[in-house]
């Protein structure tokens, strides 16, 4: 009998994990609710259970997926990423049930999922934080103590409540004269709402670029980075498009993040495989953010860089296996970039395409293209989730090399059906700034003419409707 | 033997013609389109015909105005403006020729002087050769077209509509033309125009030899149809009295009712010593050659009877309203009526109402009030634009009023204050041009160019729909006509190929159409080798139609309460109330059109407005409920 691993997740991940779990020889268990009859994933896997009519809800009830687990006889759980991924509670039920949660410790889980422990035990490590100051003294001898924190790391600064949260009690502060005329109303406003007059300083990192670093841990605390990724094209803090390496970093720089990221990670006893995300400054400094605890949606374009499978290892390891390569053995070569194929219409505000049939389903292929997808011809996009249909990852040895593969790839593809983010991203592509590798977070509010395409806009395209028109009326009533 | 060019000062055209020894062609294409087509040949096939048509040398070629204008915008989705722009880069010698209804421009009724004005002034980039006529010789009707074509530097070539009876005299038209010449001056090229094709070739000869007598320097163009299969003939006659231009069309496509073929023409005069100036026949033939094979893709728009039409000399329904009243008759099921209709009814009608010239909007009235006097008893239900004949709307009767008892009628028993109060051409307002530039680029989104506002201002919905067709199937000139016109769908496989109006060549492959249980339609084309998917939804009603079922009982409980009810199945050209607001009785509350004649339905009760279910364009028999 086979090794059977129970995959708990759906869509392009599930399918991911499960070609992981098959090249290993095992066997891969998919689960579905009643939305996702239809779904590849099940067709794909060795064998499926239906846990039930969802939506959203089955996937993410821990008695039902450790359930199923144990009456598929798997030994192990791969969450991926989203739904139970980074629930404490479901590592901690796995631990319980006997069954190997592929991931991290739920503790670490824990930990790292609260922000205060995580900056905690962060700043002992030594990582980078966003500068910030303790409380401050009251009056003139607080307001110095400000003055002199804004001296040293420049404005704008945040001026935030101690006991505020959620977004309440936080003042931008852009200039020293501003700090002067906000310090006592902040106090006097933090006493009013929080009951505490007492407020801290934080530095504001203005429009930073989001570079992240993928870790991978053995149970022997043996850690390795797998570089840099950029991921700095957001749309509301929802990435867009994933490049690895980070190339606007110097090489000295992506060593520097990336030694920091293993160190983040070892602080943490960080076991299997995570990534360390930063903000980072346009005057080279950076900053921790946070730790994420599973697979992530990007993890393909580190994978193309380094030749690693990044879930294959994940299993490897959490079935007790120790890395096989030393940080020397990893290296890094070339470019890779993701874009996430979505149901989506970019016009009216990325609204998702859910309830849509693929009518018309041709992908590209050829050297240097990644497809991880579930899409398929007749597939109706089920509304109940998120709207990614294929991820295209390419690899190619310069940057430029790259964008011209991208370029290619989408005109090759012919998704018919749901409207899809190709056409916003062939305009990224052809935009200068982006050719020139110049992004931050920023890139979406400063470029809003990304969004002037027409859909299916060529003359041919639109000459072709009118004889599909001809043909299905059987007349022309236009020139009737 | 020199060719008209269309880079010649207009002087300089007008002497070549004048010491012609010989005599010019012009290509009526536009005409026999509209005569024997329904005015549906494609521009595809004018430019397939553009190199040839230019090496044969014609004096021009006559491809706009008439009803063709709107027909381009209406059914062949296609931009008159364009239209001529492709023409004009294809055959840069040919000069090009309209025919323009006077002060009904391209239309059915009168436009105000500051459109007729902005309208020629754009056309007039394109067209060289301006024929001008008013369906009742009424000059002042024609005025503002002269001095804008004058302005523009272009040749004006009035009409007088040609027609037969004891009224038709030599020394009428003699006259006529002199009224004409008082206006215009004698820089211009005078048309005979015999839209019907009436009278013998005998009579033309005359009436042109009578012309030339009067005005020995003058240009005589002559104008006719081939209804009778004659045309020829008069054609001849013109000629050998000193017409020194004739118009006939590509023999590939002569039909009926419209244009002879321009190579019997050419062959019969030869024989008499007349030679056609400038003319390659070779590059006749060859034009002829070149679209022959497109002929069947129109067939459908030929007219329901073949063959010609001798009774057109009772009749006197000229060309391009043979075809459309035959087809009326066919979908009004009263092609029964027909020699009725045309043999008896007509003349008398013709007689009746002052036996005026049968052309647009002429030909019209008297077909409409034929039609209507069989079916619904005489002069009982007269359309709006026979009212506006009789009130002298269009101009005064050029040989004698009707009698009394047809105002009466007509008007009923007050007829003679109607007419005193209501009589007479109306003095139409100069329009907002600006006001309706602001109202377009409202309905567009967008700025309108110059010509599109120009299209626009001549029928405001139909260009409205055009635009908006072109914006989402881009420029379809390109499909040929076994394409455009395609009746009963591709075959599987079928491989349909095409260049766009950029040049770029594309192929089509037709893939299976698919029905979902949903009841879309999902047809599959391979576009330049991709497969696409094109969507349709489910037809919720077919077409626009709205239709109430109502029974017989219900119907006539309906009528005792006082509802207005259509008189016949048409278009909705107006609305002329909103909901909610009061009316009183015998008030206008919509306008009915049906072939191109517009009739007002009034209100016979008073009451208010409750709703209004149809809007402006859609075709209606639907009841108003006040």
């Amino acid at each position: 009998m086979k090794t059977k691993i129970l995959v708990a997740n759906r869509g392009e991940i599930a399918i991911r994990i499960i070609r992981a779990i098959q090249e290993l020889n095992y066997e891969a268990v998919a689960i579905y609710e009643t939305p996702d009859k239809d779904s590849k994933h099940i067709r794909i896997a060795d064998e499926a259970i239906w846990l039930g009519d969802g939506p959203r809800c089955d996937y993410l009830n821990i008695d039902k997926v450790i359930n199923a687990t144990i009456k598929s006889g798997a030994v192990a759980i791969h969450p991926g990423y989203g739904f139970l991924a980074e629930n404490a509670d479901f590592a901690r039920a796995c631990e319980d049930a006997g069954i190997i949660f592929i991931g991290p410790s739920s503790d670490a889980i824990d930990k790292l999922g609260n922000k205060v422990m995580a900056r905690t035990i962060m700043a002992e490590a030594g990582i980078p934080m966003v500068p910030g100051t303790q409380n401050l003294k009251a009056g003139e001898e607080g307001l110095e103590e400000a003055r002199e924190f804004g001296r040293k790391y420049g404005y704008p600064i945040m001026l935030k409540a101690t006991s505020g949260g959620g977004g309440r009690g936080i003042r931008r502060v852009e200039t020293e004269k501003e700090l002067g005329e906000q310090y006592e109303i902040a106090r006097a406003e933090s006493q009013a709402a929080f009951n505490d007059d007492s407020v801290y300083l934080e530095k504001v990192v203005v429009n930073p670029k989001h570079i992240e670093v993928q870790i991978i841990a053995d149970s022997t605390g043996h850690t390795v980075h797998l570089g840099t990724r950029d991921c700095s094209i957001q749309r509301r803090n929802q990435k867009l498009v994933e490049i690895a390496p980070a190339f606007q970093l110097t090489p000295e720089q992506q060593e520097d993040i990336s030694q920091t990221a293993v160190q983040a990670a070892k602080a943490a006893n960080y076991f299997n495989a995570g990534t360390v995300e930063f903000l980072f400054d346009s005057d080279g400094s950076y900053y921790f953010m946070e730790i994420n605890t599973r697979i992530q949606v990007e993890h393909t374009v580190s994978e193309m860089i380094t030749g690693i499978d990044i879930v294959r290892t994940q299993i490897k390891l959490a079935l007790g296996k120790e890395l096989l390569f030393g940080q020397d053995e990893v290296q890094l070569r070339g470019h890779a970039v993701e874009l996430r194929i979505n149901a989506e219409d970019p016009k009216n505000n990325f609204m998702p395409e859910g309830g849509k049939t693929v009518r018309v389903y041709r992908s590209p292929g050829g050297y240097g293209v990644r497809l991880d997808g579930f899409c398929y011809q007749g597939y109706t996009i089920p509304q109940v989730y998120d709207s990614l249909l294929v991820k295209l990852t390419v690899f190619g040895w310069s940057w430029h090399e790259t964008v011209d593969r991208l370029r290619r790839c989408l005109n090759n593809f012919v998704i018919s059906g749901p409207k899809t983010t190709i056409p916003f991203f062939l305009n990224l592509l052809d935009e200068p700034d982006f050719q020139a590798g110049n992004f931050d977070t920023s890139f979406l509010d400063t470029h809003d003419n990304l969004l002037n395409y027409e859909e299916d806009a060529s003359e041919v395209n639109k000459l072709a409707r009118l004889i599909a028109e001809i043909h299905q009326k059987g007349e022309n009533t236009y020139a009737a | 033997m020199t060719r008209i060019t269309q880079d010649m000062e207009t002087a300089v055209v007008l002497k070549a013609l004048r010491e012609a020894d010989g005599y010019y062609i012009t290509n009526t294409a536009r005409d026999m389109s509209q005569s024997d087509y329904k005015n549906r040949i494609l521009l595809h096939t004018d430019l397939m015909a553009a190199k040839a048509r230019e090496a044969a040398g014609y004096f021009s070629l006559e491809i706009t105005g008439g009803a063709s204008v709107h027909v381009d915008i209406l059914r062949k989705q296609v931009d008159p403006f364009l239209k001529l722009e492709l023409l004009r880069e294809a055959m840069p010698n040919t000069m090009f020729q309209t025919l323009c209804r006077g002060v009904n421009l391209f239309g059915y009724r009168p436009y105000p002087q500051n459109v007729i004005r902005f309208t020629v002034r754009e056309f007039a980039k394109y067209v060289d050769v301006w024929r001008t006529f008013d369906f009742m010789n009424h000059i002042p009707n024609m005025q503002a077209v002269f001095e804008e074509v004058a302005k523009a530097g272009k040749i004006n070539e009035p009409c007088i509509c040609f027609s037969t009876g004891p009224e038709h005299t030599n020394e009428y038209y003699v006259n006529k033309v002199q009224d004409i010449l008082d206006v215009t001056g004698e820089d211009i090229t005078l048309c005979i125009k015999n839209h019907g094709g009436l009278g013998t070739p005998r009579r033309i000869g005359e009436l042109v030899d009578a012309i030339k007598q009067a005005y020995p320097d003058i240009i005589i163009h002559y104008h006719g149809h081939n209804t009778d299969g004659n045309d020829v003939g008069r054609i001849v006659e013109a000629v050998m009295n000193g017409a020194k231009i004739v118009d006939a069309s590509d023999h590939a496509f002569t039909g009926f009712y419209g244009p002879p073929p321009i190579l019997t023409v050419i062959q019969t005069l030869k024989d008499l010593g007349k030679t056609a100036v400038g003319i390659d026949e070779e590059a006749v033939i060859a034009s002829s050659d070149i679209i022959k094979d497109e002929r069947q893709h129109y067939a459908q728009f030929e007219s329901q009877i073949k063959g010609f039409q001798p009774t057109v000399q009772i009749h006197k329904l000229p060309g391009g309203a043979m075809g459309s009243s035959l087809e009326q008759a066919v979908k009004g099921g009263f092609l029964d009526k027909m020699p009725d209709i045309l043999h008896k009814e007509l003349p008398k009608v013709q007689k009746e109402l002052g036996n005026y010239w049968s052309v647009t909007p002429g030909s019209q009235i008297l077909w409409t009030t034929a039609v209507s006097n069989v079916l619904d008893g005489r002069y009982e239900a007269p359309s709006g634009d026979l009212k506006n004949l009789l009130l002298g709307k269009y101009g005064p009767f050029p040989f004698y009023q009707p009698d009394e008892w047809i105002f009466e009628k007509v008007f009923g028993p007050d007829w003679k204050t109607i007419l005193e109060e209501e009589g007479g051409i109306d003095d139409i307002e100069d329009m907002d041009i600006e006001q309706e530039r602001e109202t377009l680029t409202e309905r567009l989104g967008c700025e309108p160019t110059e010509q599109q506002l120009v299209t626009y201002l001549q029928h405001p919905n139909d260009a409205v729909n055009f635009f908006k067709f072109e914006e989402k199937f881009g420029k379809s000139y390109v499909l040929p006509p076994s394409i455009f016109l395609r009746q009963g769908g591709f075959d599987l496989g079928e491989s349909i190929t095409f260049k766009d109006h950029s040049g770029k060549e594309h192929m089509l492959e037709v893939g299976p159409v698919q029905k979902n249980d949903d009841g879309e339609t999902n047809v599959y084309l391979n576009v330049d080798h991709h497969e696409r998917v094109y969507v349709f939804e489910p037809e919720a009603v077919a077409g626009t139609q709205v239709v109430a079922t109502l029974s017989k009982e219900e119907i006539v409980e309906l009528a005792s309460v006082g509802d207005i009810r259509a008189p016949f199945a048409g278009n909705v050209s107006g609305i002329n109330v909103k909901e909610g607001q009061e009316i009183t009785k015998g008030e206008q509350v919509m306008v009915l059109e049906a072939m191109k004649m517009q009739t007002p339905v009034v209100s016979e009760v008073a009451g208010t407005v409750k709703t209004i279910s149809v809007k402006v364009g859609d075709a209606s028999r639907s009841v108003i409920s006040s």
